[in-house]
């Protein structure tokens, strides 16, 4: 029987370590220059999160680029991590994806072996402790991800949301939060609409919060190639979810199609 | 002292002497299929028996609680390192007894000069394709049994077969409701305090006792003592499917039963 005694802390990242496993290289094998500027690396984005009324709205364009290649424009960038939090990713999806599966199993894992959730503040730091894992990738400019975490506090009852840079600091969105290189175009729009439009975003209902969005996105893509529009022939809409006191929810598509006909075109308010 | 082969069979007959003394006096566990998954149930006896494994997958035993512990935790980290790094619908309790726990437990228990594990397991899984539940007994031999449609999870193999036989009698449960599921549990469970209440009759262990008899002893034997009920629900929201039964779900299954008041 082995000798050595683990202290079971439910930490699943320094399990997954001790197995081998590596986000991604430190470093460049010595020989290899970096390719950066030479290698169209998949990126581009602009996601967002507000809060609404009822907690938390999180969305994502559904663009991802290579260079002036499309590379797919179904992508998810908003990812649901356990009942009553998701993240959305800005940055180079690899690595954001990889992150994310890593936090969805680790909070699983605390939780059963721990026998109790791990708390907000955990999350939040654990999403930061690996994003420090990365910055040797992050700084040779293969492997940067900024993302955007958003949660419910059910016991606080109420939404909280967090951006990060690309070497892993935390910060707290008040009211709102950016990323993503067609995030300065909407940036000073949603502080505008926030502070001077007579409606605060946290007074907003869903329906209203709903139509925002899709315009921010929309006003994005006109000014960033990089973020996809709405496509109607092709069915295409941002991807949105909702992170209130009943947990986690997606915004149906066809919800989507009907709201930008009938209400997001519309001028009015 | 172990050239002769003789003595090391010798050793291992003490050890299973040991072993199922010191499980006898466990409190079983009964697990059976309902209409929404998989039932898990168990009176208390002091440390909580029932953990969550996986999405799909429980765990429950009886014996030394820090042995308990341990095999709880390989199973943790085998699901989830298998898990992650293929998916989870690849985490089936068939692998995990079968190439992880009982190889572990059987070694354990062959090599005399070291400790066994003073455990009895038992593990449920819920098919995300299949719908059909499975139940898992592993033993501190390390012999793993399979079932379909209900497990008992018992200190001795005599108990078991008692509660095997009451059970049944009941017949299908897979269309239960959640309260008809536990009052079958419960009375089954029953059936080992019904055994060790009447010890020094002449009972019959293929006849198994009628529920009028098990009712008054389940009654009194409960009183102050904690119910735990470990459900896999294949109508949760979630990719988790486990979850405890709330202490109002069972008081409410337990009213108009052994309990004053009104279902």
């Amino acid at each position: 029987m082995e000798g050595r005694l683990r202290m079971h802390d439910g930490d699943f990242w320094s399990l997954l370590k001790e197995k081998g496993y590596q986000l991604g290289p430190a470093s460049l094998p010595p020989g290899m220059e970096s390719a950066v500027g030479r290698v169209s690396i998949t990126e581009g984005t602009t996601i967002f999160s507000l809060k609404y009324k009822d907690g938390v709205l999180v969305a994502g364009d559904r663009r991802a680029t290579a260079g002036t290649t499309v590379m797919y424009d179904r992508t998810d960038k908003v990812i649901d991590i356990d009942r009553y939090s998701v993240m959305a990713i800005a940055g180079v999806p690899a690595t954001a994806f990889e992150i994310a599966r890593v936090m969805e199993h680790t909070f699983k894992y605390y939780r059963r072996s721990q026998l109790q959730e791990l708390s907000l503040e955990g999350k939040v730091r654990a999403l930061s402790k690996l994003l420090k894992e990365n910055i040797p990738m992050a700084i040779q400019g293969i492997g940067a991800v900024a993302p955007i975490y958003a949660a419910f506090d059910p016991q606080r009852k109420e939404g909280k949301i967090f951006f990060y840079d690309i070497l892993g600091a935390e910060f707290e969105g008040v009211e709102f939060a950016t990323s993503g290189s067609g995030s300065p175009a909407i940036r000073g729009v949603l502080h505008y609409q926030n502070r001077w439009s007579g409606r605060p975003l946290s007074e907003l209902s869903e329906e209203e919060a709903v139509i925002l969005t899709i315009r921010l996105l929309e006003t994005a893509s006109e000014f960033d190639a990089a973020t996809g529009g709405v496509n109607r022939e092709a069915h295409l809409y941002p991807l949105i979810k909702l992170v209130t006191s009943e947990g986690v929810r997606d915004i149906p598509q066809k919800k989507l199609e009907s709201l930008y006909t009938s209400k997001v075109m519309v001028d009015s308010h | 002292m172990f050239e002769e082969p003789y003595r090391w069979v010798e050793a291992i007959r003490n050890r299973r002497d040991y072993l199922e003394e010191q499980l006898s006096a466990g409190s079983p566990i009964v697990g059976l299929s309902f209409e929404k998954g998989i039932l898990l149930a168990t009176v208390g006896a002091g440390t909580p028996k029932l953990y969550e494994i996986y999405d799909r997958i429980a765990f429950g035993g009886i014996g030394h609680p820090a042995d308990m512990e341990k095999l709880r935790n390989t199973m943790l980290d085998m699901a989830h390192i298998e898990g992650f790094n293929r998916s989870p619908i690849d985490v089936t309790v068939r692998r995990l007894m079968k190439f992880g726990l009982a190889p572990m437990i059987k070694q354990a228990f062959e090599e005399v000069l070291n400790a066994p594990y003073i455990v009895k397991i038992i593990m449920a899984e819920i098919n995300s394709t299949s719908e059909k539940p499975l139940f898992f007994r592993l033993n501190y031999d390390g012999v793993v049994e399979e079932r379909g449609k209900n497990l008992i999870l018992a200190g001795s193999s005599d108990m078991t077969r008692r509660m095997e036989n009451f059970l049944s009698t009941v017949g299908e449960t897979a269309s239960f409701s959640f309260k008809d599921a536990l009052r079958v549990a419960l009375r089954t469970w029953a059936v080992s305090e019904f055994a060790t209440a009447s010890e020094g009759e002449k009972t019959d262990p293929s006849s198994a006792p009628t529920a009028d008899q098990l009712d008054p002893l389940l009654k009194k034997t409960i009183e102050g003592r904690l119910i735990e009920v470990a459900l896999l629900d294949r109508t949760q929201p979630g990719s988790s499917k486990y979850r405890m039964a709330t202490e109002g779900e069972i008081e409410t299954s337990l009213k108009g039963w052994l309990k004053y008041g009104t279902p």
